[in-house]
Order: structure tokens, then C-alpha cells, then sequence
């Protein structure tokens, strides 16, 4: 919506304003949110994995609370069961034995508050990043710096793919997510722009491999999570489901996501 | 029933004659339509066509003829009738202003008479006396004051009549659907005022002429041309700048127009070295040659564009194009016929350079239209017709633009259709205080084939996933192809139209109407409002045409000698298959739409009040509308929860109440004023009620939808007219517009969005107000 305003704007008259507003929420409780994202990073062993655990809040407060004292595990098809430790009630639960297999089913379970929450997911495997091609002519006003991360899509297989751009500089990290509905087989690339980067800073670029269940998750999630969501132009907002569900008690189902995915990761500094 | 259509053909014994003819105006030519030809002595009368045409039976005698017109000198003459006579009558404006226009009684009392009823009218000169934003006058903008007509807010496309979508609107340009409305995404509307003479808003009690959409008809003549004199007009705005040159091909037999508008702010961008463009242009042209007493054609064409282009790395490029022939012909003094060929294209393209991707998307249509009208009786009037249609869609085809694009090409499986409706419509005059309209149309549509349809399994595009309460797409097990002279699906639907008035006396009357209507395209769209990139799908073996019901009843009156008029309208309607997406569902180059979309309802009431002021130095309007507009998808299992719980859900568009005051007062011939003030409830919205950390980004989430409301929308604008010269005798004319839209400069919220501030990392509820006070002129001329 907002680009579209943009363009309007260019007729030079136009009066539109933005500001930031008080608006009265209606709440709701809290739910669980499972960042369960294991990756695999190429050329590691993967031992060490994260699963972060935290509370949805009303929408102005400052703080995300931790969802602490869970208990997290994950297992394997080869009868594997990797046990996630809490770190000092953070809602952090790491483990340091995790056995990744390119192409394996694995299992999550999470107690919580009595409640049992599971997910089912598959490591998926992803291509490298060839690549970065700057270009210092891009963007809105033709001045900002754009990078393209370029990867061969694979031919003939459906390829998702998740990337990930955190710059050195105080800003929120870029995420996307692409199929190959038009880019089977071919070179293509991850797009990145951020209006303030300048020459020295440091981009690091990762892109994992994805199913085509978190592509579809993520798709919407971008959607709803950009600034731009709420205009005239924006599909309808709706509560995003990931496949974690609470098998105690389904109507308080979870938010977030379990992932296993390989990783690619390039460190660019921009020229 | 047969005996109540044929009684009006038994109850003749005295000889009548027929008076027939074409009404014009003396100047130009220009026929007039909607002109009273009443005959006070007989307490009857009758109204041009949208071609100027009338005809009226009476019996043998002398009588006064009335003819009157709004703007115009009433012509009052005695006509011995004896025969049938066909009289053209040409009539004067009346130079002055509006007061001195002479206007008898009876013209508002035969509206009360007639049964048509939840119709507008405007006259471009009372649109063009309108305050508007940035002085461009717009048709479309100016409806949205009527009673039960909305948007979706300022700088959305398209309208809402009596809580209907967008898309449930047909749009005629001289007879040829419009399938977009827009110029730059909706902040303009894509009629030229100029070029148009009349237009007709049709809210309910829609006659069986018209058919293939849902809730409403706009039906907009454009001007014939001057066949006396050669004329030019146009205006210098802040926006855009008009031109429309109008003249005899053969003096009193031929015209042409040809009008043009384009935008031109983009021409100085260059001066601030921008690369970026976005200005929209159109062109209205029409010939029109009256070959003899009972021959006229017609040539018309419309074509626009929008373009918009930043720095090489976006392009994109919209319009429609219309061609359209027309020939009226007289078959006999009674009866009127008018035979349409029209073409139409709406091309949407788009260029991503950045991603090597050209995008191409259309509808072609063509259009057959054979209507006749005929005069049976004074009491009796039939009009009947055909109407046959051809679509082909192109959803899009897309192409790598060079060698070094990563796009594949790929081809959205074209669509093609054929739709075909006959209709009779009769207009009834049972007593003196009661009259009836009554007919139906018979809409057929055939999907033909296409090169691959999706097969599914249990021919089920869409699952539901039990264990996470969501939609899924299913897999195709295979693909049917077909040839295209095959017909994949069928639907017929007869749709019966019924109108009642009834004359409580001179002054007021009440009416009743009911109407079913169905529509076989849709336009595919999970946005708040249409977008240019919205692709048209019809109706075939996974989506059902949307059926719609209604019923309205009024009441009307005039008091004070017709100085005011008084409507009171209620409606209530329901919408059978309106389609509804499952929540995420992408849209965008999506060849297998089935797979994200579940058959809904919708209803709506209301009650519409309008109050208007029609004479004197203030003319004006008060309308309130009180409405609701709801859908609901519910699941088509019990297990399955449908869309938002299958509970009832506020339309994008529902306003409680929307209030709009317009007035003009005209202080002498230099200077006039007018002004609008609005008031409406705000449009529901969904906000969100919580939020979560993601992947160290912040994800609001989000209530059931459009459970929220934006805050109420009002403003006030006004205008001033001046008229340097009034009494010029030269042929030159200047004017000049002066406006102040949303004088107040209330920051009405257009959208109000949730996110994270990127640089302090606090969320925060951003308002966009699009248009705050605005200032413009404008300066119109005519020689």
C-alpha cells in the first residue's frame, strides 16, 4: 500500500501524511510461541541447537516474555532422543548432542504448563550461495545500496528457500522466502536493500533450505509482520498456524514453528 | 398472467394515433435524453430514450404539448392529431441561471408515477459544480454522495452500492462494459466529464435489460458531437488538463468528438532529477451520422492508460480500450430499436527489471447487444432484446525480458466463455395511481474449453487439515484438456424483475421492487479494494456464478411545489457463491485459483434517506444511509471451521451510517459557491490483539476479521465558481474553479498499520491519512 502511495505521491500534490497514533487493542492470553529452529550449518557437525520458547503479549508492550521450565526434546528416526537444557529461566533451551541428517523425519515435544506440544518436520537440504553481486544504483531514490545473492535452483524438483540479511548496522534483520514456480533450474538470487548501508559495513547472508509447508508459513508471516500491512491494497490479516500443535488442548494451539534446515551462510562486506 | 399482458391491447375502441420524434438541442444538435413530453390535458406523457428518441399514442384530437427538460426552455405548442406525426423538437437553453428555468409540475409527479425506482441521476453539470480533490471533477467520486453508494475509502478503486463489492457493478460507456474504473489505483475515475452527457446510477429494481453483474448499474452516455458548428472546450488543472473538440462532419447530419485528458505532473519530475513516472492519459472519440428519419449510427471508442515507471526497475502499464458500433433504427413510429457491436480489452502489463520479468495480462470481450423498445400503448411499453458476449482471458503470460533473467517463461492457462440473456420487460399502467414493471432475463453462460484443467480427487481443490484447524491446497491427479468450441460448464438462471408503484396522491407515492440478478465473472481479489493486478475468472466447474435477491420498498414525495423532494428507500438483499480466500491465499500468478477459495454468502440491508432541494438560488441534497453489509463462509462439513470460524464478517465497505450534505448557491451570474460535508462511520478493519517474536522479528497477531473500525471519516470541502464575463457576447467563455477539499485538514486515517519501528524497536500504530487540506484551481473554456 505504502509503495503504492509513494508512486502517487510522485505526482507532487498529494498531501499524504503518516503518524504514529494511539490506538485502543483488544487483548487476549497469552500463547506459546516455538521458535524451534534447528540448523545445519555446511561444513559443521551441528551438535550445538537452540529451541527458544516465549509468550505472545499485547501488542504496545515493550517486553517478550520467556516461556520458562519447559521440557524440550527432540528424536530422531534412529531411536535418537536429544535433550534441550534451559539456561537460567531465558526461555532458552540449548543441547549439544543434536545428529543432523539431510532428509530425516524428526519429532518435537514440548511440555509446557502441563500441556503437550508437538511437531513432526524434515531436514531439508539447500544449495550454496555462489555469489553477491552489488549494485549501488537501486532502491526508491536510485542511491541505496541493493545486493543480490545469487544460487542455481536445482531443475526439476520444487526448491524453497529462506533467507536471511543481518547488516552490522542497528536495523532488523531482511527476511524472505522463494519458490521456483518460475525459476526452475536457473541462477536466480535473494534481494536485499537497506536504505542506510554504506561501504564497510557487514552483511551476513544465509540462506536455508526450507519445506514447502515453511514457505507457506513464512510467506504469510512476512506478509502480516512488513509495515505495510492494514492498507487498502493488503490481503486480510489472519492468525498464522505453523505445525506445532498442542495435543492436550488443541484450541490453545501454539504460534511459531519447528524447522530443520541446512544452512548456507556468506559474509559480504559491502564495497 | 396472459391475460394481464394482453389486456392492455383489448381496452382500445377510439383511434389513436402516434406522436414520435427526437428531441436535440437547438445549438449542437446533441440529442437529449430523459426529456418530458407531457400532455397536461390527458394527465400523460413520456420521456426520451438514451437516444433522444419518444413516443407517445393517444387518441384522435387537439392537444398541448408540453416538452421540458432541466436547463432548457420549455416548448409548449398545440398539435392537431389526426394521423401519426413524427416531430423533432429542438430545445433552447436557457442561458440564465438554473431559477429561470421553467419547470411544471408534472415532470416529478410522472417520476412518482413510474415504477423504476432506487435510481440516480446526475447531470455532468451538476457533477462538475461539485467541490472535488485537487479540482478534478470525477463521476465517480460524485455518486459516492449518494444515498447507499460508498468506497473503500479515499484512494481506493471502484464503489460500493447498497454493501456490494466493487466488482458487482457493470459499468456501460455507451453501452460497452468498463472493466476498470480507475485511474492511478482510484484517486481518479477513467470518464472524461467533458465527453459525458448523461449518467444513470441503477441501485435496485434493475430493469431486465441490463444483466451480468450484480449490484448495480452505472450507465453513462458520452455526447454525440456538435453537428452545427465546430466547438472546442477543455480545462487546465493541477492534475490533469482536458481538450474535447466537437463539429459537423455534414452540416445537421454528421458529427464527431474527439476529447482527450491526460495527467502531467511527471513532465516536471525531470526537473528534480527523478527517473520516476507515473501519469495516465485517455481519449474519448465518437462519430455519429443520422442517415435518414429512421436511421442513425454511431461510432465510438474509448482508450486510457495509466503508467507508472520508477528508475528502469518497475514498470507498469494499465487501461481499457473500447470500440463500439451502434445503429438505431426505427422500425415503425412504435417501435425503437438499437443494435450494439462492441469490442473491449482491459490490459494490465507489468516489468520487473530488477528480476528480468515481463508480466501480460487481458480480457477481450466481445459484445452483441440487439434491444428494442416498444410503444404499444400508452399504458403499455415492452422492451425487449438480446445480448451475446465473448470472453477470453488471459491470466497472465509471463516472460523473461533478456537472455540474463532467471525467469522461466510460463503461460497462465488462457480462460474462454460465452454468455448469452434474453430479456422482456414490460412497463404497465393498470389505473391512473397504479403501475407495474414486470419481466425477466434469461442469462445462460457457457465455460469453454481450455488447454488444461485441473482434475482433483473427489473433485476437491481444497483440504482441510484437521489437526491445524487449516485450508490446504490439494494436488491435481491429472488434467483434462479440451477443445475450445467444448463446453466444460453450464449455469442458466432466469431472473425475474418486478417494479410497483402505487400514487398515494399529486405529491407522493410508494413503490415496491424486487430483483434477482447473476453474475458469472469475478474478480479475483483478497485485498481491501480492487487493484489493477486483480485478475477477472468465470464461473466453470470450481466456481458458481453469484446469485443476488433483493427487495426494496419506498416512499416519495415532492412538497412546496416540487422544490424538494423527498426518497425514502429500504433494501435488503443476499448473495448466494460470493467466493471468499482462505486465509494467506496468493493470488498473484496463481493458475489454480480453486485451491485457495471456498463458496460464500453475503446480505446487506439498509435504509437510505435523500432529501433534495431542486430550485431556486440553493439547490442541493442531504443523503443518510443506515446499512449493514456482512459475508460469511462457513464450512461445508461439520468438521471444517470455514473462513473466520464461519462466523458473519463486516465487508471491507460496511458503514453504519454515512451521512453527505452537497449544496450549490448561486449568488449572481459571476460568482457561485458550492460545498459537501461527509460524514461516515469508519470501515471495519482488523487490528491486531497480541504480538510475538519470530526469527528476532515482531509478528502482530491478528483478531477475526474486520472486527475493528478504522475511526469515522468526515470532512468539508468547498468550491468557488467565477465567471469573469457572464454577459460576454464573444464566443469565447472562461471560467474559473476554485477549491478547498477536507478545509478542516482532518487527518482521516486511510489505513492504520502495526509493526515494529525499525529503528527504535517499538511497535506503534501508524496512521496514512492520504489527503489532508487541499487547495486547487482549475480554469475551464469554451469557444
Amino acid at each position: 500500500m505504502k509503495k503504492i502511495i509513494y508512486i502517487v505521491c510522485f505526482l507532487g500534490l498529494f498531501t499524504t501524511c503518516e503518524d504514529v497514533i494511539d490506538v485502543d487493542l483488544n487483548t487476549t492470553e497469552p500463547k506459546l510461541v516455538i521458535e524451534a529452529s534447528i540448523n545445519y550449518f555446511k561444513n559443521t557437525l551441528g551438535n550445538n541447537q537452540t529451541v527458544k520458547l516465549t509468550l505472545s503479549a499485547p501488542f504496545f508492550d515493550d517486553a517478550i516474555p520467556p516461556a520458562t521450565g519447559a521440557t524440550v526434546q527432540i528424536s530422531d528416526p534412529f531411536g535418537n532422543i536429544f535433550n534441550f537444557i534451559e539456561t537460567d529461566n531465558t526461555g532458552i533451551y540449548l543441547t549439544d548432542t543434536f545428529i543432523p541428517v539431510i532428509g530425516e523425519t524428526y519429532q518435537l515435544e514440548i511440555t509446557y504448563n502441563s500441556e503437550l506440544y508437538t511437531a513432526t518436520e524434515t531436514l531439508t537440504s539447500v544449495v550454496p550461495i555462489d555469489y553477491v553481486e552489488q549494485n549501488n544504483e537501486g532502491g526508491f531514490s536510485g542511491e541505496d545500496i541493493e545486493l543480490k545473492a545469487y544460487y542455481t535452483d536445482p531443475i526439476g524438483i520444487e526448491n524453497y528457500y529462506f533467507f536471511e540479511f543481518i547488516s552490522d548496522i542497528p536495523v532488523v534483520p531482511t527476511l524472505n522466502v522463494y519458490d521456483d514456480t518460475f525459476t526452475d533450474g536457473n541462477e536466480i538470487f535473494g534481494f536485499y536493500t537497506e536504505e542506510d548501508l554504506e561501504s564497510g559495513d557487514v552483511v551476513t547472508i544465509r540462506n536455508y533450505g526450507s519445506s514447502s509447508q515453511f514457505y507457506d508459513f513464512m510467506f504469510i508471516l512476512l506478509q502480516q509482520g512488513s509495515d505495510s500491512s492494514g492498507g487498502p491494497f493488503e490481503t486480510q490479516p489472519a492468525t498464522i498456524r505453523g505445525n506445532c500443535i498442542n495435543t492436550t488442548n488443541p484450541d490453545n494451539f501454539p504460534y511459531g514453528y519447528f524447522r530443520l534446515s541446512e544452512v548456507d551462510e556468506l559474509v559480504y562486506t559491502v564495497e | 398472467m396472459l391475460i394481464f399482458l394482453l389486456s392492455p391491447f383489448f381496452l382500445q375502441s377510439q383511434e389513436k394515433f402516434t406522436l414520435s420524434g427526437t428531441v436535440t438541442d437547438q445549438l449542437s444538435n446533441e440529442t437529449l435524453i430523459g426529456v418530458n413530453i407531457i400532455i397536461p390535458e390527458l394527465q400523460t406523457g413520456t420521456i426520451t430514450n438514451e437516444y433522444g428518441f419518444y413516443s407517445i399514442t393517444l387518441p384522435e384530437g387537439s392537444y398541448e404539448i408540453q416538452i421540458s427538460y432541466l436547463g432548457y426552455k420549455t416548448i409548449s405548442e398545440t398539435l392537431i392529431l389526426k394521423e401519426a406525426i413524427t416531430k423533432n423538437y429542438k430545445l433552447e437553453e436557457a442561458a440564465e441561471s438554473l431559477d429561470e428555468v421553467v419547470i411544471t409540475d408534472d415532470i416529478e409527479r410522472l417520476d412518482i408515477k413510474k415504477p423504476q425506482m432506487s435510481v440516480n441521476s446526475l447531470s455532468i453539470k451538476t457533477i462538475k459544480n461539485m467541490p472535488v480533490v485537487l479540482g478534478e471533477v470525477d463521476v465517480i467520486k460524485s455518486i459516492t454522495l449518494l444515498p447507499g453508494v460508498t468506497n473503500a475509502g479515499e484512494g481506493s478503486s471502484g464503489f460500493n452500492v447498497r454493501g456490494g463489492a466493487a466488482d458487482q457493478n457493470l459499468i456501460l460507456l455507451d453501452e460497452a462494459t468498463i472493466f476498470n474504473s480507475s485511474h492511478l489505483f482510484g484517486f481518479f475515475s477513467v470518464f472524461n466529464p467533458d465527453a459525458i452527457k448523461d449518467i444513470k446510477l441503477y441501485k435496485g429494481g434493475i430493469p431486465s435489460k441490463y444483466g451480468g453483474r450484480i449490484s448495480s448499474v452505472l450507465d453513462i452516455y458520452q455526447k454525440e458531437g456538435n453537428s452545427k458548428s465546430f466547438h472546442m472546450n477543455g480545462g487546465i488543472g493541477l492534475i490533469s488538463s482536458r481538450l474535447l473538440a466537437e463539429g459537423p462532419i455534414k452540416k445537421d447530419k454528421g458529427s464527431f468528438l474527439i476529447g482527450g485528458r491526460s495527467s502531467y505532473a511527471h513532465l516536471f519530475l525531470p526537473l528534480f532529477d527523478l527517473d520516476n513516472v507515473a501519469y495516465f492519459y485517455d481519449v474519448n472519440t465518437k462519430l455519429s451520422y443520422n442517415i435518414n428519419e429512421n436511421n442513425n449510427i454511431y461510432l465510438s471508442g474509448y482508450f486510457g492508460r495509466d503508467v507508472f515507471k520508477f528508475s528502469d526497475t518497475f514498470e507498469n502499464t494499465f487501461g481499457n480500450s473500447v470500440v463500439n458500433f451502434r445503429w438505431n433504427h426505427l422500425f415503425s413510429d412504435k417501435l425503437f430499436s438499437n443494435l450494439s457491436l462492441i469490442y473491449s480489452d482491459y490490459y494490465y502489463g507489468l516489468q520487473l527489471s530488477f528480476v528480468g520479468f515481463d508480466w501480460d495480462s487481458s480480457i477481450k470481450n466481445f459484445n452483441l447487444k440487439y434491444d428494442f423498445k416498444h410503444y404499444i400503448n400508452n399504458n403499455f411499453k415492452l422492451e425487449y432484446g438480446l445480448n451475446s458476449m465473448y470472453y477470453k482471458f488471459n491470466p497472465g503470460d509471463i516472460k523473461p525480458i533478456n537472455d540474463n533473467s532467471g525467469i522461466n517463461p510460463y503461460k497462465l492457462i488462457d480462460k474462454y466463455a460465452f454468455e448469452n440473456a434474453v430479456y422482456i420487460d414490460a412497463e404497465h399502467k393498470i389505473s391512473d395511481k397504479l403501475s407495474v414493471s414486470y419481466g425477466a432475463r434469461l442469462s445462460m453462460f457457457h465455460r469453454l474449453g481450455q488447454d488444461e484443467l485441473n482434475v482433483y480427487e473427489n473433485d476437491n481443490p481444497l483440504i482441510f487439515n484437521e489437526t491445524f484447524g487449516i485450508y490446504e491446497k490439494a494436488d491435481p491427479i491429472g488434467t483434462e484438456t479440451f477443445s475450445k468450441s467444448d463446453v466444460i460448464e453450464s449455469f442458466a438462471n432466469l431472473e425475474p424483475r418486478l417494479a410497483i408503484a402505487y400514487q398515494l396522491n399529486d405529491k407522493s407515492s410508494v413503490k415496491a421492487s424486487y430483483n434477482r440478478m447473476s453474475q458469472y465473472l469475478h474478480l479475483l481479489s483478497n485485498t481491501s479494494s480492487p487493484t489493477p493486478l486483480d485478475v477477472w475468472s468465470p464461473s466453470g466447474k470450481y466456481i458458481k456464478p453469484q446469485l443476488l435477491d433483493q427487495v426494496a420498498i419506498g416512499y416519495f414525495r415532492t412538497f412546496n411545489n416540487n422544490a424538494y423532494s423527498l426518497e425514502v428507500e429500504s433494501f435488503y438483499k443476499t448473495i448466494k457463491n460470493r467466493i471468499d480466500y482462505i486465509d494467506g491465499a496468493d493470488l498473484i500468478a496463481n493458475d489454480a485459483i480453486e485451491q485457495v477459495i471456498l463458496n460464500g454468502e453475503g446480505r446487506a440491508y439498509g435504509l437510505e434517506v435523500l432529501l433534495k432541494k431542486n430550485k431556486g438560488k440553493f439547490t442541493g441534497w442531504l443523503a443518510y444511509t443506515l446499512s449493514k453489509s456482512e459475508q460469511r463462509t462457513q464450512g461445508r462439513t461439520a468438521i471444517e471451521t470455514g473462513i473466520n470460524n464461519g462466523e458473519w464478517y463486516n465487508t471491507p465497505y460496511d458503514k453504519t451510517h454515512d451521512i453527505s450534505l452537497t449544496g450549490s448557491y448561486e449568488l449572481n451570474k459571476k460568482w457561485s459557491f458550492s460545498s459537501n460535508l461527509i460524514f461516515q462511520t469508519g470501515q471495519p478493519t482488523t487490528f491486531p490483539n497480541g504480538q510475538y517474536q519470530y526469527n528476532d522479528i515482531i509478528i502482530p497477531n491478528y483478531e477475526a476479521r474486520n472486527s475493528s473500525r478504522l475511526p469515522s471519516y468526515h470532512r468539508l470541502d468547498v468550491a468557488v465558481n467565477y465567471n469573469p464575463n457572464p454577459e460576454s457576447t464573444k464566443n469565447f467563455k472562461g471560467e474559473w474553479v476554485f477549491g478547498i477539499y477536507n478545509i478542516y485538514n482532518r487527518k482521516n486515517a486511510a489505513s492504520i498499520s502495526f509493526s515494529e519501528n525499525r529503528n527504535t524497536g517499538n511497535n506503534e500504530a501508524t496512521r496514512l491519512a492520504i489527503f489532508g487540506i487541499v487547495p486547487s484551481f482549475s480554469y475551464n473554456f469554451k469557444f
